[in-house]
C-alpha cells in the first residue's frame, strides 16, 4: 500500500514497543506464557489464558492463515486513495489473531478464500514506523 | 420496597431529521415532553431520568451537550431520586439502568433518554480528518492494532468483518443481506414517522455504492439528530396512565469473548455476546421464541439483525439468510421483524426505536404495519441487549 502521511500511525506504548520495534527490525514478535505455553495476542504483562504475569516476548514464524476480511471501497480518514483496500483478520501458526491488511493480491473475494495461507510482509511506512501486513504465501 | 414487574407506560421522539438545527437540550425535552403526553404523565410524576448523549462523529464547535441532570431539570422533574448520564451509549444503557432503578426502589418511575446529535453526516466525516478519539473507541481491543490497518469505523469491525464471515461459514448471500433491506424498507413505507420510505428493490440495492464490501450504503443505519424518551414505572403505577402498559418480562445484558453455538467460534465478541445475551433471557423467563409475535432487532449493519435471529433461537446457526428468503421476517410471516423499518429507514436513534416500536406493536398502535393481536414482542440493541415485552 501506498504510504500516507495523514495515516493513523501507532503510537506505541510501554506495553506495546516490543512489538512495534520488531516490526522496525522486521521480526514478528509476540508474547508468550511461560507458565502454560501459549502465545498471545494483544500485548498484556500477563497471560490472558491463566493469569501468569511470567511472560516473555518471541520472534514468531509469522505464517497464519486468512480468518475474514473487509473490501475497503469508502476511504477511511487517512486512507484517501487507497480504497479499495484490504482490512484482514490473520490467524498466526501460533494461535493468536490479529489484524491487519493483505497487500500484494488484487483485492476481489476470489483472491481472498477465508483460509488462505499467508505470511507477514514489512512496510517501513516512515523512518519510525513499520506495519506488519500479510500476503499470499503461495503468491502468483 | 422492590418491585419484580416494570412497565413501559409512555413512549416519545423529537422532531427527528438530518441537520434539524436542534440542539441537544432541545431534542431531549421534545422527546421527554412527547413522552410525558403519551403517557398522559406530568413531570410531577417522574422521580428518575436516564440519558445517554453524544454526537456520532466529531463533535463541532459550539454543540452543547446534555445529561440527566439537565434534561430533569428543563422538564421540571423535581425531586429527582435517580440520575444517571453514564453506562454506555446506546439505548441500551439509560434502559437498563431504568429497568434496574424502579426495580430496585430507587425510584418509581424513570425517562430512559437516548439523544444524538448528527450534525455531521458520514460524508463529512469520511472527507476530513476527525479527531482520534472519535474514531475508534475499542473497537478492536487497543486503536494502535486497528487503525495504521484502515480499521476505522464500526462499519468495518463490528460490521462488515463479521458478515464475510458468516458468508464464508455458511454460504450466506449479499441477496440475502438486501432482501432483508428491501424488506424493512417496504415496512418504512408503511410507517410516517420513517424518515427513508420510498420503496426499493433488490435492484436498487445492488446498485449502491459498497462501503466495507460486503456491506454497502443501504446495510447501514441512517444518521440524523434524534431525542428518543421511554418512561418505565412500578406495576402498581402503570395502570393510573393513559396508555395499556407493557410489561418487561425479561431483560438481559452480556457481554462474552467465548464461543457459543449460534455464529462463528469466537473471533470478533460482536458474536459471542448475543449468544450470551440470548442464554441469560431466556433463563428470566418462561416464554420462548415460538411465543414472540414480532422481533424489533437493532440494524447497525444488516447482519446484526440476522445474528439476533440466529443467537436468540428464531432459527439454527447460519440459517437467518434463508430464514430472510423465505419471507418468515416480512409483515404476514412468521416473525415479523423490525416493523417500524429499523434504524437504517427511522434513522439512527441508537436502539431506542427497536423499544419504542415494541411497545406501540403491543398496544395494537402500528396502523397498517400492525402485527394482529400481538402479545410479545422482543428489542435488542448493539450486540449485547435484549429485552422481553409483554402485553398486559
Amino acid at each position: 500500500m501506498a504510504t500516507s502521511s495523514s495515516r493513523l500511525l501507532p503510537e506505541p506504548t510501554p506495553e506495546t514497543a516490543p512489538f512495534w520495534e520488531g516490526c522496525r527490525r522486521h521480526e514478528l514478535r509476540i508474547q508468550r506464557c511461560n507458565d502454560c505455553d501459549r502465545f498471545y495476542f494483544y500485548p498484556r504483562p500477563y497471560c490472558p489464558h491463566c493469569l501468569s504475569d511470567d511472560t516473555e516476548w518471541m520472534t514468531v514464524s509469522g505464517e497464519g492463515i486468512l480468518r475474514t476480511y473487509v473490501i475497503n471501497h469508502r476511504p477511511m480518514p487517512g486512507f484517501a486513495g487507497e480504497a479499495p483496500y484490504v482490512t484482514a483478520i490473520v490467524e498466526l501458526a501460533e494461535g493468536p489473531r490479529l489484524m491487519t491488511n493483505l497487500v500484494n493480491v488484487e483485492p476481489v473475494p476470489a483472491n481472498l478464500p477465508v483460509g488462505l495461507a499467508v505470511t507477514v510482509v514489512f512496510d517501513d511506512v516512515t523512518d519510525t514506523v513499520t506495519l506488519p501486513r500479510f500476503q499470499p504465501k503461495d503468491r502468483r | 420496597m422492590t418491585n419484580d414487574r416494570v412497565a413501559i407506560v409512555g413512549v416519545g421522539y423529537s422532531t427527528t431529521g438530518r441537520r434539524t438545527g436542534l440542539s441537544s437540550r432541545q431534542l431531549a425535552v421534545q422527546a421527554g415532553k412527547a413522552a410525558l403526553e403519551d403517557a398522559g404523565m406530568t413531570p410531577a410524576d417522574v422521580d428518575g431520568v436516564t440519558l445517554s448523549w453524544d454526537v456520532a462523529g466529531p463533535e463541532p464547535e459550539g454543540l452543547e451537550p446534555v445529561n440527566s441532570d439537565d434534561a430533569a431539570h428543563m422538564l421540571g422533574i423535581d425531586p429527582l431520586h435517580v440520575s444517571s448520564s453514564g453506562g454506555g451509549i446506546v439505548f441500551a444503557h439509560p434502559a437498563r439502568e431504568a429497568i434496574a432503578a424502579v426495580r430496585s426502589g430507587q425510584c418509581h418511575t424513570a425517562i430512559a433518554f437516548r439523544v444524538i446529535n448528527q450534525r455531521l453526516s458520514v460524508p463529512d466525516l469520511m472527507s476530513q480528518e476527525a479527531p482520534e478519539s472519535e474514531l475508534v473507541p475499542d473497537h478492536w481491543t487497543d486503536p494502535q492494532f486497528a487503525r495504521p490497518f484502515g480499521q476505522v469505523l464500526p462499519v468495518q469491525w463490528p460490521g462488515a468483518l463479521t458478515a464475510q464471515r458468516h458468508m464464508d461459514l455458511y454460504g450466506t448471500t449479499e441477496e440475502q443481506f438486501g432482501t432483508h433491506v428491501i424488506n424493512q424498507r417496504h415496512n418504512a413505507s408503511l410507517n410516517p414517522e420513517a424518515i427513508l420510505r420510498d420503496p426499493m428493490t433488490l435492484d436498487d440495492y445492488f446498485a449502491s455504492r459498497y462501503i466495507s464490501k460486503p456491506l454497502r450504503l443501504f446495510d447501514c443505519d441512517y444518521p440524523v439528530d434524534s431525542g428518543s424518551a421511554v418512561i418505565f414505572t412500578t406495576e402498581e403505577r402503570a395502570r393510573d396512565f393513559r396508555q395499556k402498559p407493557v410489561f418487561v418480562d425479561a431483560a438481559a445484558f452480556a457481554l462474552s469473548w467465548k464461543p457459543r453455538t449460534a455464529g462463528p467460534e469466537s473471533m470478533v465478541f460482536t458474536w459471542n455476546s448475543p449468544g450470551a445475551t440470548a442464554e441469560h433471557l431466556w433463563k428470566q423467563t418462561d416464554l420462548r421464541p415460538g411465543d414472540v409475535d414480532t422481533v424489533q432487532f437493532y440494524d447497525g449493519f444488516t447482519i446484526w439483525p440476522m445474528m439476533w435471529l440466529e443467537a436468540l433461537g428464531f432459527c439454527g446457526p447460519g440459517e437467518s439468510g434463508p430464514l430472510i428468503q423465505s419471507g418468515a421476517t416480512r409483515l404476514g410471516g412468521s416473525i415479523p421483524l423490525n416493523t417500524d423499518g429499523g434504524a437504517c429507514n427511522m434513522g439512527r436513534r441508537h436502539g431506542a426505536n427497536f423499544c419504542i416500536e415494541a411497545v406501540r406493536q403491543l398496544r395494537g398502535q402500528c396502523g397498517d404495519r400492525q402485527v394482529p393481536d400481538a402479545k410479545v414482542a422482543l428489542w435488542t440493541n448493539a450486540y449485547y441487549w435484549a429485552c422481553l415485552l409483554t402485553a398486559d
